[in-house]
């Protein structure tokens, strides 16, 4: 495989879910490279929150004044892909620069991730362990600081609220 | 000078995109606020050429220019 240098610009959205099988092809991908002592992967599930209030739909349960909690079946995720495209060099070579890794993957769901999904998928190798996991943490925290992806939470009903991560 | 919209103000604004005419970056801000009903109470970033931009920068038009509702990625 190529060594995945950090100026490298490429598009880290996936349509649909990730799909576990890639994540086990991805990790399959790093066997010929012998100076790698590990690997650390961070996946980002869509979990099914109960919300307490929604928005977006006159006729939701929630808006009629109850408490009734509502799940959260699907999260539709959308981006200003460019943006957040161009947005992940810094993020890549911040990592690059601050840890020795000798690669770095990340990939993000577009569209609708339904709850269990995976939407997330961080993954650094290097040839220690401690600099995979903690370049993992810093790009997982990063990604979801920095880049303009919007998330759509839907419930049952049909009524919706916006996921914030601030 | 056309603004994208994302998310839920694209949502608000029940489109993609608005137009607007604005020299800087507060312009545009003001304008678009006009426009799009709850968007001045909202938490909100613009993006000018693909980055966060602040209110005194300068806009010639042909810039590419977004309004950014909270970021949820992850």
């Amino acid at each position: 495989m190529s060594t995945d240098k950090p100026h490298k610009k490429r598009d880290i959205f996936i349509y649909g879910p990730i799909d576990p099988a890639f994540v086990a092809e991805s990790i399959a991908k790093h066997a010929s490279r012998t100076d790698i002592g590990g690997h650390e992967i961070f996946l980002g599930q869509v979990r099914a929150d109960e919300l307490a209030a929604a928005q977006g739909s006159a006729t939701s349960a929630l808006t009629t004044g109850n408490q009734q909690l509502a799940t959260v079946q699907a999260i539709d995720y959308t981006a200003y892909r460019d943006m957040a495209n161009e947005q992940m060099m810094p993020i890549r070579e911040e990592a690059f620069a601050r840890w020795p890794i000798t690669c770095l993957h990340v990939y993000h769901s577009q569209g609708v991730i339904k709850a269990g999904e995976l939407c997330f998928f961080v993954f650094a190798s290097a040839a220690h362990r401690q600099a995979a996991r903690e370049a993992v943490a810093y790009v997982t925290d990063e990604v979801k600081r920095r880049l303009p992806i919007f998330g759509k939470e839907i419930v049952a009903d049909g009524s919706h609220q916006w996921k914030n991560n601030s | 000078m056309e603004v994208k919209l994302f998310g839920m103000i694209a949502e608000k604004a029940g489109a993609e995109t608005i137009a607007v005419a604005a020299a800087t970056v507060r312009e545009l801000r003001l304008a678009a606020e006009a426009r799009i009903d709850g968007l001045a109470a909202m938490s909100y970033a613009i993006a000018v050429d693909r980055r966060i931009a602040d209110d005194a920068l300068k806009l010639d038009g042909n810039e590419e220019v977004a309004l950014l509702p909270p970021f949820a990625g992850g």
